[in-house]
């Protein structure tokens, strides 16, 4: 047992806390892929890391936002590059503390926590591995609480806080400092092409931010929100009850929210585009999903850029970032990823309002339907799909 | 005398079947109880192919066999190698060594977390080097396992792509340790360096158990007068060479599903459809795409260890000649999961036992109305008892596999519309093949019954190559074809004459998240080993 961080937590007088073990672990996991919204790659890599720290008997405990001093420094530990590179080249064990510690250099102090920058893959869990590896806790927060493929793409943006400084690094120990002021796309820009230079994928510690500016700008309890949406998803399979109905439960008891099932189908066809940079590097293409059960004769599309991003059922809008999409197995509640769904996969697609700090103005301008290239307004999922939603 | 007669073996869990061929002719067929060891009850089931006498020994010009020996000593954790294990990647990769998360009782039995080595070296994705390979630490961690291991296995990150650091640490390792087996990644299984490492180590630790058994074999046919190459069905349905297979035991844990498919294809002449492979206790369904298996694309579980080993896209569902109907009065509250196996000759109605089976209703129903000539027992000496059943109750519980059947023959589908569909196996006679909703046509062609035994007999080879390619520089053809011949070198090395090879298929996949229009390639071929 790790004393140190308990000893943070007395000084901050902080007497709630969550220790996290691998079941949490576990289940936080099965929640973000959930909210990923189709993406951040394969989170097998995360949690075998955060298994690893806790079975070398690391310690590793989340906190209320709420509870943490204004004036601690925070920041976010992640993976940015490419999922595909990182199955084939996991890191080496302190390529995030060295990231950590040259940004507390930067800085000029030390780091009081971690906060995990959103729900899906690697990054799920990469936060709660390197809380572990030194020693201080995890922040109950995200910066989106669901995945988006790019740096500038969170609420701590549309709320004021920046990524800059970001510390970008690799594992022969090689390091870039970001430092690009409030210009976030370009910190993205020279983050992704770091990343390229390193081989395809780096490891970064950025947003730093303050206590003060975490309860501002992040979207709280986002971890408790995946936490308990995991949990559902298990109890579901354990005592055989219907998993979206048990996930829509969850979403209403945690974050207040009217999540939809909108369709169940079978993938039907699928169209890819190559990645390039006319396409940012996305992964990007379309689905069509024939209806079952119900929604026999009914034909959902949807178009994903890395992320599952529009939904169309018979033609007609249904959902539009950064509100979220999710296709979930109907039986099991496993979500599938655009990187791996196939002809013939069989799911219900479940909508979830994105969170009030994504929906600002400024939200909608760095990642709603214009982003991605859509001519047209964003409209909230809620006023789309009113039929279902009563 | 025309050496032109073929042989083939397909180990089950409970039957291995033999059967002997010329040209399309089935000469015999012949059934013996597997055994513990697998070896000796293929040997049985062979004596019982040459006892026929329907062909000369010297006709032989093929043995083949689709086999559980590596499969049986991975679960039950016997026989295995004990294993010095190398990676190449640190700095990379050193926050998830190999073995994370294996079973504790496996990773015993191979030796042990003590001769892991996770050296500097790998590669990135674009043909650098992460770092250059440190081969000093391979030559002084030889020098620590020495006597101590069996068997090598070695795992360089991004080896698929570009394979020569693993090439050079098997040289070092050669040159301290002598003749000893070495398993290369780049040889096993594609991108995703944990599930690779996992899938060759687990090749690695069943290379003593293949050796032997391929030694047993073919000195048992060498006694019995064979002079035939032996040849061991891979997961993809082809064949590889025997001698082959002893350095590639991991290829075969799926031969037996994947023989199936293949003889289903050879004896329907059906080259897109569906395999519904019936047994004692468990279906079988898989698809067949271009007169292949369709691969699985999800991770392999063996032995509780997460793999990326190529394998069939199966389902397997509790439905079998031996499951029960459960039944409270004359309603049915179940169709299995239980099935009586093996005992259905002692407890099924049929055979004037307590127990309604899958196979009571087939005769029930009238469908099942003939005994197959592999089975010792007649199909119902006891039919009075069968038709003693209350005639709902037969509805009901037949209206209930058929159902099960239509629903894993439609989960399996990857397009919609009918499909045609091959019913195999000695319980194909037992389900429904009438107005099945989903199946166009139900075949049952002759000799289903030893299908899969018939399937290893068909003697292509088969093997597979990987690249990346950078289309903004590379010309796409030009990258495809490096591949190509990339694979076509190790059908050659499998067993096959190089000029019969041909592509199976090409698949690209794109990186995501990374600019610019970097892609995989894999390239399957296939070629034959006779001219």
């Amino acid at each position: 047992m790790s004393k140190k961080v308990f000893e943070t937590l007395e000084k901050w007088g902080i007497k709630n806390y969550k220790i996290i073990d691998k079941q949490a672990v576990k289940e936080i996991t099965l929640g973000a892929s959930i909210l990923a919204t189709g993406g951040g790659g394969d989170p097998e890599i995360g949690l075998l890391w955060a298994y690893k720290v806790l079975d070398e008997g690391k310690t590793v405990v989340m906190i209320d936002p709420m509870d943490i001093p204004d004036d601690i420094l925070v920041a976010s530990p992640a993976c940015l590059g490419a999922p595909v590179v990182l199955t084939e080249k996991p890191p080496s064990y302190d390529v995030l503390n060295n990231a950590i510690r040259k940004l507390e250099q930067y800085w000029g102090k030390k780091l009081g926590a971690t906060i995990p920058i959103e729900c899906g893959g690697v990054n799920s869990t990469v936060a709660y591995a390197a809380a572990g590896e030194f020693e201080v806790p995890v922040i109950d927060v995200d910066g989106m609480n669901r995945a988006f493929p790019e740096l500038q793409m969170t609420s701590w943006v549309t709320n004021g806080v920046n990524a800059s400084p970001t510390v970008s690094c690799d594992d022969r120990g090689n390091v870039t400092v970001i430092d690009t002021g409030d210009d976030n796309k370009m910190a993205e820009n020279i983050a992704r092409r770091a990343a390229m230079a390193y081989g395809g994928i780096s490891w970064i510690a950025t947003y730093p931010m303050t206590g003060k500016q975490v309860k501002e700008a992040s979207i709280l309890n986002s971890q408790s929100i995946a936490w308990e949406l995991g949990k559902a998803v298990y109890r579901a399979r354990e005592k055989h009850l219907d998993p979206v109905k048990e996930m829509l439960d969850s979403l209403k008891a945690t974050r207040n929210v009217t999540g939809m099932k909108v369709f169940k189908g079978k993938i039907v066809d699928i169209s890819r585009e190559f990645g390039g940079e006319s396409t940012k590097g996305f992964s990007l293409g379309r689905i069509k999903m024939d209806g079952l059960d119900e929604y026999k004769g009914s034909v959902a599309e949807i178009d994903f850029q890395n992320e599952w991003l529009v939904l169309r059922i018979d033609g007609k809008i249904r959902c539009l970032p950064p509100d979220l999409i999710a296709i979930v197995d109907s039986e099991t509640g496993e979500p599938i990823r655009t990187d791996i769904m196939k002809y013939g996969y069989r799911g219900s697609i479940i909508l979830i309002p994105a969170h009030e700090r994504m929906r600002t103005p400024k939200g909608i301008q760095l990642f709603g339907p214009g982003y991605f290239g859509y001519d047209m307004d964003y409209v909230p999922v809620e006023e789309l799909n009113k039929e279902v939603a009563k | 005398m025309a050496k032109d007669v073929r042989i083939g073996f397909d180990v089950g869990g409970t039957f291995t079947d033999g059967v002997m061929l010329r040209g399309k002719e089935v000469l015999a067929k012949a059934k013996a109880l597997t055994t513990d060891d697998v070896t000796t009850g293929i040997i049985n089931a062979l004596d019982v192919l040459l006892k026929t006498k329907k062909a000369e020994v010297s006709e032989i010009s093929l043995v083949s066999l689709g086999t559980t020996h590596t499969t049986n000593a991975i679960i039950e954790r016997k026989n295995l190698n004990k294993i010095g294990i190398f990676r190449l990647g640190a700095p990379a990769t050193t926050a998830i060594p190999p073995l994370t998360g294996w079973p504790e009782d496996l990773k015993a039995a191979i030796g042990g977390a003590d001769n892991i080595f996770i050296v500097r070296g790998g590669k990135e994705y674009d043909g650098r080097d992460i770092v250059p390979l440190d081969e000093e630490a391979i030559r002084s961690a030889c020098r620590k396992i020495k006597g101590k291991v069996d068997s090598i296995a070695i795992t360089g990150v991004f080896s698929p792509m570009i394979p020569d650091q693993e090439e050079r640490a098997a040289e070092i390792i050669r040159e301290e340790l002598g003749d000893i087996p070495i398993t290369l990644s780049n040889h096993i299984a594609s991108i995703s360096l944990l599930e690779r490492e996992n899938s060759t180590i687990l090749n690695a630790s069943v290379i003593t158990v293949m050796r032997k058994a391929v030694e047993a074999l073919k000195k048992a046919a060498k006694e019995r007068g064979i002079e035939a190459p032996l040849f061991i069905v891979q997961n993809d349905g082809t064949v590889m060479s025997a001698d082959y297979a002893v350095n590639y035991p991991i290829f075969t844990v799926a031969s037996g599903p994947a023989a199936s498919v293949r003889g289903a294809v050879y004896l329907s002449g059906i080259d897109n459809g569906v395999v519904v492979d019936i047994g004692g206790t468990s279906t079988d369904v898989a698809y067949i795409v271009n007169g292949f298996p369709r691969e699985s694309s999800i991770t392999v579980t063996i032995g509780g260890v997460k793999t990326n080993i190529r394998c069939p896209d199966l389902m397997s569902i509790a439905l079998g000649g031996g499951t029960i109907v459960k039944t409270k009065g004359n309603e049915v509250i179940a169709h299995g999961p239980e099935s009586v196996g093996y005992n259905l000759v002692k407890l099924g109605k049929s055979f004037g036992g307590p127990i309604i089976t899958t196979h009571d209703i087939a005769v029930a129903k009238g469908i099942l109305d003939k005994k197959l000539d592999i089975f010792d027992t007649d199909f119902a000496p006891h039919i009075d008892k069968v038709k003693a059943l209350d005639r709902n109750l037969v509805e009901a519980a037949y209206n209930i596999i058929k159902n099960t059947l239509e629903v894993a023959v439609d989960q399996m589908k990857t397009v919609a519309g009918d499909v045609k569909a091959i019913f195999v196996g000695g319980g194909a006679l037992v389900v429904p093949r009438e107005n099945l909703e989903g199946i166009s046509e139900v075949i049952m062609p002759p000799h289903f019954e030893v299908c899969g035994a018939i399937g290893t007999t068909i003697a292509e080879i088969g093997a597979y190559a990987e690249g990346v390619a950078d289309l903004e520089v590379e010309d796409r053809d030009a990258a495809i074809n490096k591949v190509v011949e990339k694979a076509k070198d190790e059908a050659e090395k499998a067993g096959a004459i190089r000029d019969t090879v041909e592509v199976l298929d090409v698949e690209e996949i794109p990186f995501a998240y990374m600019p610019g229009k970097r892609e995989k390639i894999r390239i399957r071929v296939k070629g034959k080993i006779f001219e």
